[in-house]
Formats: C-alpha cells, structure tokens, sequence
C-alpha cells in the first residue's frame, strides 16, 4: 500500500509535536506501506531512511503556531496556500492509494487531490482553529477545516475529547471519526540530574490561555502559603508571558516562580528528571504530549481532566483545571506524603510502556485498509 | 451429621469527607453520604435480609440458625442513621438461633498495630454487643479475617472459644477445611471457612458464564449433601443479600428456599457458630503468616501492599503515643475511626488482576486521591491533638 502523506514539518525541521508524529509514525507504519511524505521545501537537505521526503516549492514557513502568534502575517497564509497548489501538481506525479492530511495547512490539497485520482482521504486533526485561538477562530480557517472534514472519507482525531470537539463545532458525524491516541518514544526521558536544594514543580507549555499557566501561578501561591519552601519553574513562552509575571509580582511570589522561556527539545528530559511533580492545568488540550513525557520520566503528574492525554492515563492525579485548591492539595500531596510520589512514577512507567508509536501505527494502517478495501 | 454454620459478616465503612490541605475544621466523616449509604442498604440489604431470615427461622420451627457478627462501626451507623436495623438484629438474637461473634469495634487494622489497643478495640465491642443484645460472644473473628497463630493466642488469652479464618489450601494442603482444627499453641477451636461454597454464593451466584449459573436452592443444598466432614462453615458477607447480587438475581429466592431444600436431607442441620465449639479437633495447623479472606492472594496486600498504604499506617501508628497521653475520648475515637481497615483498601494499586473488585468498593476515583485525603485528614488530627497538648502545657506553667 502507498500513501501520499501531506505534512507540514518533519525533523528536524520541526516546531512541536506535528513533525514528531509525521517522524514517528512513518517510521512504524514503514511495516506495512511505502510512504510518500509531502511538505514544504525546508532551507537545508536532509533525508529520513523510513520514508520518502518529497520536498514541495513553497518555501519552509518554520512553526506555524510561531508564525500565527502576534501579528498573523499575510506571507503565512499565502505560503501555505502556495504550497497547497504545488503539492497537487507534485503529487499527481506519483502513483498512491491513499491520501492522509495533517492539520488544516494541508487539507486543501488533500481535498483536490481526493477529487482528482478518486483516492481515499484520511484527514488527523492535531488541533483545531477553535483550540488554537481560545475559541476566536479565523472563519477562513475554520472554514478550510469544515471543507476537510466534510470531504474526508475518515477522521482521525487524537482523543475522544477532540472527537468531541469536531461533532460539536463542526457537526461531525461521530461514525467517521476513528480516536488513535498519540505515543511517545520513552528511551529519549532517562535524563540524570543533580535535584536542586529545594522541591521543583514544573509547568511546561505555550503561555497561552488554553494552556492554563495562570491557574498554575495562583495554585502556586496557595502551596506556597502552607510550604514556602518550594520552587515552581515555567517553561515555555508566549503571549501570556508579561501577564503571567505581573500576576507573580501581584501575588508576592515573584521570588519562588522562574520563567525559563522557550526550552530546547534536548533540554526537556533533564528539566522533567529535575522536577517533582509535573502540572498541567490545561483548559484546552487536544492530546498532551508532555504528560507522556514527564511519566517516562519518572516525574509525577497533576493533570487537567479535560486534557485528552487524561483518558489513556490512570496512574496521574487529575484535577479540574479551575480548581486551584485542588491543584495545590495534591502538589503538596505529591511533594509532602511519603510513598505518593514513588507509586505514581512506578505505575505511571508501567501503563506509559503500553502506550507506543507501533500501536498508533497499527491502528492507522487498519483504517487505510478498510478504505482500501472499500474503494 | 454435618453442621451448616451460616456466618454473616455485617459491615459498613465510613466514608472520609472530602479533606484538602487547607481545612482545619476537624470533621473528618461524610455524614451526608454516609447517611445516605446507610439507608440505601438498609433499605436494600439489612432489613429485607433480616425479616426474611425471620421468617425462615420462624417456618422452620427453630431449625434454621445463622450467626452475625457486626462491626462497631456499623453498629454505630445504624443507631444514628436506621435504628430499626438494631432492632430487628435484637428481635432475631432473641429467638435463640442467631449467635454473634466478637471483633474489633472499628473493623481495624489493630492486629497489626499494637496489641494494647487491639485488646481494647475487642473490649469495646464486647462492652456494645453485651449492652445493646445481652450477648456475649464466644468465637472471635478478626478484620478481614485475618488470622496467624499469634492471632489465635491473644483471642485464646482474651477468653474466647474459637476463632475464624479462612479455609485456604496453602496452608490446609490435603486436610479439608470441614473439620474443626486447633491453632499451634492454642486450645480453642479454629473455624475454617469454605470459601468454594461460600464464594459460590458470594461471588458467583449471578455469573453468567459460570457454568453451574444458575443456583438454585436445590442445587446448592445437593452439593452440601455430599460434603465429607463434620461441618461445612460458610462464611459471607451480609451484603451479599441484595447489595452485591441485587434482588433481581434471584438472591432472595435463593435464601427463601434454602432452608427447607437443605433440611430435605436428613444428614444435614444448620448450627449457630457456638454449636460447633463442641466438635473435637482432628489436627494442628500451623499459620505463621498473615492470611486473610480477600483477592487472590489471602494476605494483607490489599491493606498493606504499596508505600501509601505502609506510609499512612506507620504515621497512624505513630500517634498512638499522643493520643493516649491527651485522653481526648472524641480524639481517641476520631483517631480510632481513622483505623478502619476501608481506608487502607482504596488506597490500593492491585488493580490489574483482580481489579474490578477494588474498583466498585472504592470511594475515590483513585487509591492516589484516596491516599492524599487521608494523609490531610491525618495531619490535621495530629495538629488537633498537638494544640490540645501544647494548650494543656502552658496551662500547667502559667498555674
């Protein structure tokens, strides 16, 4: 089986969490198809053993989360909308039996190439324009997503709570939806680190409102009320950067909380080694790769109940992310109650080694063969 | 003749309120839902069962006998939320076919802790049955059936006849558990529960795919007829009638007609628990270590299996020495209540093998939330205590 898989970064020209999937599910769907994988020319060369990199003029944008962040630039959107033009010309070149799309930037041209060679179209939703911008989408985004998700054959979403999500907001019947949750690569989170003279509470992510990190903050006063010796480090950055320190100052625990700004992938398994308990307060989370992340670290987990990483997940502590109380009763659980910690990270090792790209893999490849065999 | 002793065992928990970090205002016990738990299986459970058992008890001229035995806890609950649960357990010890059997008031976990206070947990629930029922127990029974030979001396040194445990192979080997046997180093007589017949009745009345569903009375009593032994001890949770097989599995039915299936057989008669003191023991057996009746492994791991739970025991144990030297009846008794054996089984992580069990009798979403809320609760009982002490302190500098 062929597949023409249309993304939009792939390592190492990666910004997040899309050209790691696009990498490490090529990588164990190569088992069973030949992968033809589409994206925009980045500026160096690179090649992926596994995989077929079909570079698309259009030029390499870089993160288009990055890109849509302060002042959305028209060079994006034209970019992405030349680059949707140029892969269908590219990939009408080429012989494949199946057309699978990442995200929005892709879809356009997954819905002609659809219409031009009768093929069937996978589409996997990674997020949603109503996620990424706290519910004030772009209509002209939104809209390329309907037409996606109207002309798709299936739908893979990465937790039921964004199935949820597209049969809400996009009318999506729930029957064309397949939920194939992420996985990650454990052997990448062994990092050793000297801990530091004080217990360590980790937030990690965009400083954007559906990220949560201000109820973090406030959660952190509260703990820090009851156990002042304690440090709490945000990672990441974002819009809600300046917010978020003034809320610190106000609070009065402009000492006890560190803005480590954007943190390098290379960097992350020590900082989850560094930590004591890893929190995160989501308000909008379509999967949530770094609760994978920090259990194969060994870290403990306070995690949103409304993050979709939360329904493969039993051996974490689950909150409402509005509920700072709660939030800092078990970060003082967690870092204070002897056992807590050490069987949560024995547990949570457990259940996150079941948790693998092969299966995600698997579970792709099954849909592409019920689309086979139906066309 | 072989004796069919039917012992019920009568608990409720206390549910723990919800308790984080930042309380200090010291209730520690949901009552609402307790309440509200209680009425539910009175209403379910204890009442319907009792009238039932009556009756029979009633129809079949004094031939039916069953044995209790009720947690203090329980009967706690049953004073404050239903007292006409206590009275229709008192109209039923009054025919003289019911016995009651002896444990630790607050169905804890004393045993394993400190024997001073195992001794006057067991005193406190004498004191109860012989106040509330005029009835003075005979045969102790341990929380969770816990037992080992130490176990059988201090109920032995604490007056008692026999003592109850659970019928498994790993120690029984060949020998059955139908005779009545003699601990090491005791003389009184150790009641062996079958657990195949009496989890037959327990667990798997309403399978479907067990291949004997469905029970009938008939069935079950032909089976007992065909037991080699001098008495078959089947030993089961009270809850068992129309909490966990729920009435419309035939449970009742079953009860109803079990009675008059089994007297059909002239070998067959049912003992109250005492009846079978008198029975000569036909061997020694030797328990060195911890056995119990629960999951698959019969020890103490659903209790004391992960770090929490050893970690909240040990800090449960640790204020032994300060609320024995403040003498705070409410404290001592709130840290009692803290000593139930319920609080220790949803904190723990065995799920995966015998896992829906936990899962359905668990009060939290997980044994980690489970774990942090008593540890609050904990806490805040030591801070309790602490500044009742320091108060207690100053006062006598200042004077």
């Amino acid at each position: 089986m062929k597949v023409a898989m249309l993304g939009w970064e792939f390592p190492p020209f990666i910004s997040g969490g899309l050209g790691t999937h696009c990498y490490e599910l090529t990588k164990k769907l190569k088992k069973w198809c030949e992968i033809l994988f589409f994206m925009p020319k980045p500026k160096g060369e690179f090649s992926a053993p596994h995989v077929q990199i079909i570079p698309v003029p259009g030029g390499f944008s870089g993160p288009y989360l990055k890109e849509l962040e302060g002042m959305v630039s028209d060079g994006f959107f034209s970019r992405v909308k030349h680059y949707n033009e140029n892969v269908i010309k590219t990939a009408l070149k080429h012989s494949f039996d199946i057309i699978h799309c990442h995200d929005w930037m892709t879809i356009t041209a997954g819905v002609k190439l659809k219409k031009l060679t009768g093929k069937p179209l996978v589409f996997t939703v990674h997020s949603t324009e109503w996620d990424r911008t706290a519910g004030h989408p772009w209509q002209f985004i939104a809209d390329i997503e309907r037409l996606g998700l109207n002309e798709a054959d299936k739908i893979i979403t990465v937790s039921n709570w964004m199935k949820k999500q597209l049969m809400d907001r996009y009318n999506v019947n729930a029957s064309k939806i397949k939920v194939i949750y992420n996985a990650i690569d454990p052997s990448r989170f062994k990092a050793m680190v000297e801990k530091l003279g004080s217990k360590v509470v980790l937030f990690l992510g965009r400083l954007s409102i559906q990220k949560g990190a201000d109820y973090f903050i406030h959660a952190a006063k509260k703990v820090l009320d009851v156990e002042p010796n304690i440090t709490f480090l945000v990672g990441g950055k974002g819009p809600e950067l300046k917010n978020l320190i003034k809320l610190t100052i106000n609070l009065g625990i402009s000492d006890k909380v560190k803005f480590l700004g954007y943190i390098p992938d290379e960097d992350l398994p020590k900082l989850y080694a560094l930590a004591d308990v890893y929190v995160m307060p989501s308000v909008a989370e379509p999967f949530g790769i770094t609760a994978l992340e920090s259990i194969a670290s060994g870290t403990p987990l306070i995690i949103s109940k409304d993050a979709g990483v939360s329904e493969v997940l039993q051996h974490c502590l689950k909150v409402d992310f509005w509920d700072v109380n709660e939030i800092a009763n078990k970060i003082i659980g967690v870092l204070e109650y002897t056992g807590l910690g050490e069987e949560l990270s024995k547990h949570g090792l457990e259940e996150c080694s079941k948790i693998t790209w092969g299966e995600v893999a698997k579970k792709t490849h099954d849909l592409y063969s019920s689309l086979a065999v139906n066309t | 003749m072989v004796k069919v002793c039917l012992y019920f065992q009568v608990h409720q928990p206390e549910r723990l309120a919800g308790y984080n970090v930042f309380r200090r205002d010291g209730k520690y016990f949901d009552d609402e839902r307790n309440k509200k738990i209680f009425l539910k299986v009175a209403k379910k459970c204890y009442l319907p069962t009792n009238k039932l058992i009556l009756k029979l008890i009633n129809e079949t001229k004094n031939a039916f006998k069953v044995s209790y035995s009720l947690t203090g806890i329980f009967i706690d609950q049953a004073l404050k939320y239903c007292p006409e649960v206590i009275e229709s357990f008192k109209e039923l010890v009054k025919t003289g076919c019911v016995d009651l059997l002896s444990e630790t008031y607050y169905h804890s976990l004393a045993f394993l802790m400190d024997e001073r206070e195992f001794r006057e947990q067991v005193n406190l629930h004498r004191t109860r049955i012989k106040s509330l029922f005029n009835y003075e127990p005979l045969v102790f029974r341990n929380t969770e059936a816990m037992y080992n030979n130490e176990l059988a001396r201090m109920a032995e040194q604490l007056g008692f006849k026999g003592v109850v445990a659970e019928g498994w192979h790993k120690y029984l080997e060949w020998r059955s558990p139908n005779y009545i046997y003699k601990p090491v180093k005791s003389n009184i007589r150790l009641l062996l529960r079958n657990y195949r017949l009496s989890d037959d009745i327990g667990f798997r009345f309403s399978l479907r795919d067990w291949s004997e569903f469905p029970l009938t009375a008939d069935k079950y009593a032909l089976w007992l007829s065909r037991v080699e032994g001098t008495n078959v001890n089947l030993f089961i949770d009270y809850e068992t009638f129309g909490e966990h097989q729920w009435t419309e599995t035939g449970i009742f039915e079953f009860l109803k007609y079990l009675p008059r299936e089994v007297l059909r057989y002239p070998h067959l008669n049912f003992v109250r628990i005492n009846e079978l003191l008198s029975e000569e023991p036909v061997g020694v057996i030797d328990i060195p270590d911890l056995l119990s009746w629960a999951d698959i492994d019969r020890d103490a791991s659903a209790w004391l299996g992960n770090e929490m739970q050893h970690n909240a025991f040990n800090k449960l144990k640790e204020l032994a020495g300060l609320v024995y030297s403040l003498g705070n009846a409410e404290l001592i008794d709130s840290w009692r209540r803290l000593q139930t054996s319920d609080h220790f089984y949803y904190m723990c992580t065995k799920w995966f093998a015998d896992g829906d069990v936990h899962k359905y009798f668990n009060a939290y979403e997980n044994p980690y939330d489970a774990y942090i809320n008593y540890m609050n609760i904990l806490q805040d009982l030591k801070r309790l205590i602490s500044n009742k002490l320091n108060a207690r302190g100053t006062r006598k500098t200042t004077s």
